[in-house]
């Protein structure tokens, strides 16, 4: 009986110690939700803060403070120097780089992140046309935080897989990985609102080029399978047989939503390398514009033949263009190291492979259905 | 044969309970950064190199218990004594002593550095050592029955953290894992040898099987905490060589924990930061097995109360604990570590089962020719 007296006395004892590691009360915080980088002189960084300060009443101030560092934890510092509560970043959901730091790289800043333990891995990281600190400076009369905006925003779109998802964990694998590249969203301020506009495409850490939104459903279908979703095409006039309408106008517009797609990639060359794509499309059609009438099984096999041909070459083009600009968004490195026993894949290798690549493209559209009115 | 062990019968355990201790002292701490150490040597090959390290310990298990089935009720220092004498036999013994003691402290200090890099960054070593010690002593002071129902609880309570790697396997990219083979089987078992550092912790078996009541469902048990540990470790292989590429992996620390991190419910969003304090429950029946396993030989040695000998032995591991300050002197040790229980775990027993043989042969004739 007295050990174990002895015991209770020693985990008060502990208990009571443990207690003065270091306290996060939430009123004495001031919760970072989102940062953006910009480049700023010499090299060094401008971090622009939305930090959210927890009242005792549930209601929240946010604050929006810049600091300017050489390095990223330099800048956070300052920014904490600015901050009337300790700042923690625990709450970080989402981290903005200018394009010109983009530009640079942010391979440094992926590091940074993953090295501090408080930082989630689902946090989503994107790229602003112009610079951050305009962007999450302006007063948006219809937002109240821009932070949780932004991160709300993406977060929607990316689950409805209007935008290629960038979590810091799928980022950091693209960039850690041999043969695949980065490939982020980028936002921009639209007159009041915020704004996805495209997708920016990297080579290693250093962005390369960009791809207007409506491309990124190409990027997506080229790289994963894709389950809903809509997308507009524009299907030239010329391209429709005169069965399904008479006297056709230069451009078709159509919305169709890809119930299932599957892509399937196969190596055909090893030395060029030359890859077979086939993606099967099951989907249905949402809008078309000049009513065409595509109630029977004939018509139907024929716009699904224009749209087929439609979707391969806009794919051969994004496709192409990754290429010019050298980043493999869509993963054929990986692909190829996985098919191709011993083949020692380095980076340097890939890229000069890659320049060479051939990629053949087969669409396979089915249409399954168009609503419950013809 | 003599110098069997006499042991009280409200001192024994059920063979069934086997299962658990095997289990829980097998995983412990290396299951949280495992993967990137056995990744660099057999690349996307390392899961085989997983199962061929499973296979390993099943194999080991026969051994050590066909050395112990000769000796009937007797552990591995008792074994010691009778196969190399009072002298060399101490010797050995006092190095099995010294290895359960180094595989305490390992435990005790890569788990400290676990829950300083992740959650408390300034807190001391010496607090966190020192409250985990008192636990330790607390449990240790129980007896033998006492560390065996924790180790039971420990499994139950920490069944619920292994369905979490379901959530990764959302990022899955399968195709990771191909060309299968693609390492050599140099390289394969070269990544056995670093999946020891693991998988080490049934070694216990030696020093518990004389407590164990039904000797005869023993070997049943043992196999099947082997096995479900060997699955453990398979699926969270697979599922991390799926989930990270290639250099991100040799970069993640603690994989199963970055794991974890991508884990999120409605009313928790951080779920490696509970895993982390978890955890605790996880290493305390390896630690209080580790303990044990030094004090049953320390007994034969010198004549020590448990009391006495858990307080000298908290206050040398408490010191030494303090001495390693920085992630690279806990790495370094660890691989040292990893190499010495690799000699110990899987070359010893099959050696130690050798001398048993012959010497049981010489004595059966010796009884023979008397």
């Amino acid at each position: 009986m007295k050990q174990f007296y002895f015991f209770v006395v020693l985990l008060v004892v502990s208990v009571g110690l443990g207690g003065c590691a270091e306290t996060k009360i939430l009123e004495e915080v001031g919760l970072t939700t989102l940062v953006g980088y910009d480049l700023a002189k010499e090299d060094g960084v401008e971090s622009t803060a939305i930090i959210r300060q927890v009242g005792t009443e549930l209601q929240s101030k946010v604050s929006i403070i810049t600091a300017e560092n050489a390095t990223i934890q330099g800048t956070r510092a300052k920014v904490n120097r600015r901050a009337a509560e300790k700042l923690e970043s625990g709450q970080l959901r989402g981290v903005l780089f200018g394009d010109e730091f983009a530009k640079k790289g942010i391979g440094h800043s992926i590091d940074t992140s993953l090295k501090n333990p408080a930082i989630s891995e689902g946090m989503l990281l994107a790229v602003v046309e112009g610079d951050t600190k305009s962007l999450l400076e302006y007063e948006y009369p219809s937002i109240d935080e821009i932070g949780q905006h932004i991160h709300k925003l993406l977060d929607q779109n990316i689950k409805s897989e209007q935008v290629i998802s960038s979590t810091l964990h799928e980022v950091s694998y693209d960039y850690y990985a041999v043969g695949r590249d980065i490939a982020l969203p980028i936002i921009k301020r639209d007159e009041e609102l915020v704004d996805i506009s495209g997708i920016a495409l990297f080579k290693k850490d250093k962005m390369v080029g960009t791809l207007l939104v409506d491309d990124s459903f190409y990027v997506k279908l080229s790289r994963d399978d894709y389950h809903n979703g809509t997308h507009e095409l524009k299907v030239k006039g010329d391209e429709l047989s005169s069965t399904l309408l008479k006297d056709p106008p230069d451009e078709i517009s159509l919305v169709f939503d890809p119930i299932k797609t599957h892509r399937n990639l196969k190596l055909v060359d090893l030395k060029q390398p030359e890859f077979d794509m086939n993606i099967s499309i099951q989907a249905r059609i949402l809008e078309i514009k000049d009513n065409i009438n595509i109630g029977d099984a004939k018509s139907a096999e024929e716009l699904e033949k224009a749209i087929s041909k439609k979707l391969k070459s806009e794919i051969s083009r994004v496709i192409a263009y990754c290429q010019e600009i050298g980043s493999d968004v869509f993963g054929y490195g990986e692909y190829y190291r996985s098919s191709v026993r011993n083949s020692e894949l380095t980076e340097e290798k890939w890229r000069e492979m890659y320049k060479e690549m051939k990629v053949n493209v087969n669409i396979d559209f089915t249409l399954i259905r168009s609503g419950v009115f013809e | 044969m003599k110098k069997s062990l006499q042991i009280r019968p409200s001192d024994t355990i059920n063979a069934f309970l086997l299962f658990f201790i095997i289990h829980a002292a097998q995983i412990g701490i290396g299951i949280q950064g495992f993967q990137r150490i056995v990744y660099q040597d057999a690349k996307h090959d390392a899961w085989i190199s997983v199962i061929l390290a499973g296979l390993a310990t099943h194999i080991i298990a026969i051994f050590m218990l066909k050395t112990l089935e000769i000796y009937g009720s007797n552990d591995l220092y008792g074994i010691h004594q009778d196969i190399f004498g009072k002298w060399i036999g101490n010797f050995f013994n006092i190095i099995y002593i010294l290895y359960s003691s180094v595989s305490f402290f390992a435990v005790l200090r890569n788990y400290i550095d676990v829950v300083q890099s992740w959650v408390f960054p300034d807190l001391g070593t010496w607090f966190l050592a020192a409250s985990l010690l008192l636990i330790i002593i607390y449990t240790f002071t129980g007896g033998l029955r006492v560390i065996v129902g924790m180790t039971f609880f420990s499994v139950v309570l920490s069944i619920g953290l292994f369905p979490m790697i379901a959530f990764p396997m959302k990022y899955m990219e399968p195709r990771n894992l191909l060309p299968i083979l693609e390492a050599n089987l140099g390289e394969l078992l070269k990544g056995l040898k670093s999946m020891s550092f693991t998988i080490i912790g049934f070694e216990i078996l030696y020093v518990i099987y004389p407590f164990v009541k039904d000797k005869e469902n023993a070997k049943k048990h043992i196999h099947l905490g082997l096995f479900a540990t060997s699955i453990i470790y398979l699926s969270i292989m697979l599922v991390t060589l799926t989930y990270f590429s290639g250099e991100q992996l040799t970069k993640t620390i603690w994989a199963t924990l970055s794991l974890f991190s991508i884990v999120e419910f409605p009313f928790i969003e951080r779920f490696e930061y509970i895993a982390v304090c978890f955890w605790m429950l996880i290493i305390l029946p390896n630690l209080c097995l580790f303990i044990w396993s030094a004090f049953r030989g320390t007994r034969r040695l010198v004549n020590i109360s448990a009391k006495k000998f858990v307080w000298i032995f908290s206050s040398i591991i408490f010191l030494v604990s303090l001495t390693f300050k920085t992630r690279f002197q806990i790495n370094t040790f660890n691989d040292y570590f990893g190499q010495l229980a690799f000699y110990i775990i899987f070359i010893y027993p099959i050696i130690l089962y050798f001398f048993a043989t012959v010497k049981k042969k010489f004595k059966s004739r010796k009884e023979q020719v008397d």
